[in-house]
């Protein structure tokens, strides 16, 4: 299987080309480069949360609407927590 | 959902290391359960509701005015997924936690089309005491 390097960085050749399935214009693709550009800009990687410091626990409903708390989890076994944006 | 895709393919092998992959998104129930069911995960997303627990980790942005339309003019519908107005998302990122709560690695980046490697992370756990 292809690293997930790769495809994204086919995904992303595929979605600014403006060619079907996406069709994006092209000013559309500057206002995405733009906005990541001044995120990047904005010094937020640097305040977030740095290895050695106590991530904050947290109880959230999963898909199933059942509870669960990282603390419960952690008594068991180290976590990998991926933060991601959504479905789309 | 690339990244959930590439999570799940090192799944089994994060679970005979002796851990477990979390997956955290604003969005609500509804759509998790799709998502999960789509992809066939075997590891669980957790609805992290108005974005609680990515603003504790320092990850949380509000999207500029002019994406906000042109996400809206596409069907991505923030305030609907989110239920919230805002139009505020996670940066996207990747911790590996030790059983003490301490972030023994931490991947994050601005720029949303930069991931790391599932690989990286399952290496990272290996250095993790279990």
């Amino acid at each position: 299987m292809a690293s997930l390097r790769e495809r994204l960085d086919d995904f992303k050749k595929a979605f600014e080309s403006g060619a079907p399935p996406y069709n994006m214009t092209h000013e559309a693709i500057e206002m995405m480069h733009r906005a990541t550009a001044e995120l990047k800009a904005s010094s937020i990687e640097g305040a977030a949360l740095k290895v050695g410091e106590r991530a904050p626990s947290f109880t959230l409903f999963n898909q199933d609407h059942v509870q669960v708390a990282s603390t419960d989890l952690l008594h068991e076994e180290p976590l990998v927590v991926s933060f991601f944006r959504g479905h789309w | 959902m690339m990244e959930l895709e590439a999570l799940q393919g090192i799944n089994s092998e994060v679970k005979a290391i002796g851990a477990r992959v979390v997956a955290l998104t604003p969005e609500v129930e509804r759509y998790t359960r799709g998502v999960c069911k789509k992809l066939n995960l075997t590891f669980d997303i957790l609805t992290d509701l108005h974005l609680k627990t990515a603003e504790q980790f320092g990850l949380v942005f509000i999207l500029p005015d002019y994406l906000r339309e042109l996400y809206k003019s596409v069907g991505i519908t923030l305030d609907k997924f989110h239920d919230e107005p805002e139009y505020r998302l996670p940066m996207p990122a990747r911790y590996v936690i030790d059983k003490d709560g301490i972030i023994r690695a931490a991947d994050v980046n601005a720029d949303y089309t930069i991931r790391p490697e599932p690989s990286e992370t399952v290496r990272q756990l290996a250095f993790t005491p279990q």
